[in-house]
């Protein structure tokens, strides 16, 4: 028995009586979600040194692996479930209408986060991945104006369709294998997922668990959403939602899917993805939508990070992926009381000198500039990529430095603006202070990292290593093997 | 430019699902999870219908999340869909013929949902199915005369609130039992018996009350709103 299903299990319970607490008392149920997170997430840090000797195992309701489902722990699984349940605790949702709703909302999204972090089950995943898709129809749409109605539609119908190649994908996997369980799949694809019938199975899924990871072709929902849901919301889809379907795909790569040519079809997304992304937001007028393209840009440079093979994209796409944890979410949060035009913009530091601050050191780790993390992540993708000596991943590189200076011509246009003399026509307010607060620890975190480089490189590594073995994985799980009964 | 670019999608999406089909050898599947459970699952939860011990027990946790996805979604709907003008037009009056079916077949749904909720571990059928006939029995008045209230909103969100809260606090009792979530408790009982296989009725009980409550209640929303002039 284990208590790490209780990450999943008591903010999924508190949400389903949330509403019954409310008739008792307004107050309990207003501070029960955030008590039940802060919980939650001191149960994840309480397993997490010990998941650095051994990863576990739990199998639900006791029932052995295949037949049963398994929840697998390693330090990258809870990693991403600490991040979202924490994550959520800091963007918990401030919504004057339906604050209840949104409450429940946020419950369940830290939940199934948490869950679709640690499952080990194919299946369970997908079922994971459809409920965190409807919580966030219902935190896009719990902002109740129209624009937000438009844009959840349209996420629908293309969160719908990715569902459904995903399931096709994960039927072609069963079809092929006869299990569901991540741990034999691993056992059995290099003998039965190494062809024709793999690679579909691969590009199905990773277009349809795309639809959340920003991935190219499959992100028309982004500048939307982001542009029309609340900025806390934003920040929860862009900085943590995105990142766990990025993990199940790293999952897939390690485990399932070991073909050359699944990597070359990241790498090409990837910088489509990355091309698309900074281009767009190069244009963009509006700095949310700014803010939404270059999130798909940044998710690009994760799946060209992916396409590395070995134990060093893992650790890159990591790298990249945790810095954006704390970047992104900290970005959206100052965008909120800076809506609109950029050109209106002008003279916004004189409001608020500390937000507009915390910007420029965003935007400097964004580019990266040294001795900011994000120089570091990116000079971790992109020395890998040179080392392979093949012309793609040269171009990928290339890529990604000319992104870079894109993205230092936009966000500075900003800055300027921020900075300018002449104040706009019509001053922008200061932030809400638990907005800037919050922007402001994320920042401080990325400013930490500077002084603890070493060692949390070291730490990433580690993690990364760890995630990458995939005999621990096996032998983890211990899953049993199928009589095979064959056709009577 | 759209339509190409849809067109195209539809033929690559074509292409390879006729590749698949190519590929595929339909006769002989590698998938043996069913016979694997028809050995043992009678022995290891004690349901006679093995389709139960499948969504209660193996997969249990999987059900436990699609509950969640209706309960999410019936919230959402009550969030979009509870706005409604005071003046409105509703829809007219369903007539005698309707009414008096209506009434009629109140109590009849009422006993069928429970009878297929209550042997959902023997017969086929169990929570989902039973609980949509629940649903469907507290409808069918509010489609026969709109406007009425049948049942409170707030009621509806007690009772499946404490539904799904039984699912998983009957999980829970077996962590404190030191098993895993969601473990079957109780005794398993005689195969085929009303009162057999631990907690898995009891758990599809929580599973067709919390559906019937959902839709029941997410239909009432969709009969709330404005009736077209």
């Amino acid at each position: 028995m284990s208590l790490l299903v209780l990450m999943i299990v008591l903010p999924l319970l508190t949400a389903f009586l949330l509403s019954s607490i409310d008739r008792l008392s307004t107050f309990a149920a207003r501070v029960m979600g955030p008590l039940v997170l802060l919980a939650t997430a001191a149960i994840g840090l309480s397993v997490w040194p010990q998941l650095g000797d051994a990863p576990l195992a739990v199998q639900w309701g006791g029932f052995q692996a295949p037949l049963g489902i398994t929840l697998y722990a390693d330090q990258f699984g809870l990693l991403f479930a600490l991040a979202m349940t924490i994550g959520t605790l800091l963007l918990w949702p401030r919504s004057t209408e339906n604050q209840l709703r949104s409450s429940s909302l946020a419950l369940l999204l830290a939940g199934t986060g948490s869950g679709l972090a640690l499952s080990g089950d194919l299946f369970n995943i997908y079922v994971f991945y459809e409920l965190m898709t409807v919580v966030s129809y219902g935190l896009i749409a719990s902002r109740g104006t129209s624009g937000s109605f438009a844009s959840t539609l349209r996420y629908l119908v293309i969160s719908g369709f990715g569902a459904a190649l995903a399931l096709a994908g994960i039927a072609l996997v069963y079809q092929a294998t006869g299990t569901l369980n991540l741990a034999q799949l691993a056992q059995l694809a290099p003998e039965k997922l190494n062809n024709l019938q793999g690679f579909a199975a691969f590009v199905l899924m990773l277009v349809g668990f795309g639809v959340k990871a920003e991935l190219f072709p499959v992100n028309m929902w982004v500048p939307e959403v982001y542009a029309t849901a609340s900025s806390r919301v934003s920040a929860l889809l862009a900085g943590v939602v995105s990142k766990l379907a990025l993990l199940i795909i790293m999952r897939l790569l390690i485990l399932v899917f070991h073909q050359p040519e699944a990597l070359t079809v990241l790498l090409v997304l990837g910088i489509l993805g990355v091309v698309s992304g900074e281009l767009a937001a190069w244009r963009a007028r509006d700095l949310n939508r700014m803010l939404a393209f270059s999130s798909i840009g940044q998710l690009g440079v994760m799946f060209i990070a992916l396409s590395i093979p070995g134990n060093a994209g893992i650790f890159a796409a990591l790298a990249v992926m945790v810095h954006h944890l704390f970047l992104k979410p900290s970005m959206f949060l100052l965008a909120e009381r800076w809506g609109g035009s950029i050109k209106g913009l002008a003279g916004a530091a004189k409001t608020s000198p500390l937000g507009a601050a915390l910007f420029v050191l965003l935007s400097l780790s964004l580019i990266g500039v040294p001795p900011l993390p994000g120089f570091w992540a990116k000079l971790l993708v992109i020395m890998p990529l040179l080392a392979l000596d093949q012309p793609l991943y040269y171009f990928a590189a290339f890529v990604i430095l000319a992104a870079a200076s894109l993205e230092a011509n936009y966000l500075f246009r900003v800055v300027m603006k921020l900075y300018e003399k002449e104040p706009a026509a019509t001053p922008h307010n200061a932030h809400a202070t638990l907005d800037l607060a919050t922007a402001v620890f994320l920042g401080a975190g990325l400013v930490a990292a500077v002084f603890m480089l070493i060692p949390l490189a070291d730490r990433l590594d580690g993690i990364a290593a760890q995630a990458s073995d995939v005999s621990t994985y096996i032998q983890t799980v211990a899953p049993q093997p199928l009589q095979s009964g064959g056709v009577q | 430019m759209r339509r190409f670019t849809a067109a195209l999608f539809l033929l690559g999406l074509g292409v390879m699902i006729a590749a698949i089909y190519q590929h595929i050898d339909f006769s002989n599947t590698a998938v043996n999870a069913g016979q694997a459970i028809n050995a043992v699952a009678a022995e290891e939860t004690g349901a006679a219908n093995f389709v139960t011990s499948v969504v209660l027990a193996y997969r249990g946790i999987d059900t436990l999340l699609e509950l969640t996805i209706l309960f999410t979604a019936a919230m959402i709907g009550g969030m979009v869909l509870g706005r409604r003008r005071v003046d409105a037009p509703r829809d007219p009056d369903a007539g005698f013929i309707l009414r008096t079916g209506a009434d009629l077949l109140f109590p009849l749904l009422l006993v069928v949902g429970l009878y297929i909720i209550l042997h959902g571990h023997l017969t086929p059928g169990g929570g989902f199915q039973g609980g949509v006939i629940l649903a469907a029995a507290f409808f069918l008045p509010l489609l026969a005369r709109p406007g009425i209230t049948l049942i409170d909103q707030r009621v509806v969100s007690l009772v499946e609130g404490l539904a799904g809260a039984t699912f998983i606090i009957i999980g829970l009792l077996a962590m404190f039992d030191g098993k895993e979530f969601l473990t079957p408790l109780l005794d398993k009982g005689e195969l085929g018996a009303l009162i057999s296989a631990g907690t898995l009725p009891i758990l599809y009980l929580a599973v067709g009350i919390k559906v019937g409550s959902e839709l029941a209640g997410l239909l009432a929303h969709l009969a709330e709103a404005e009736a077209l002039d």
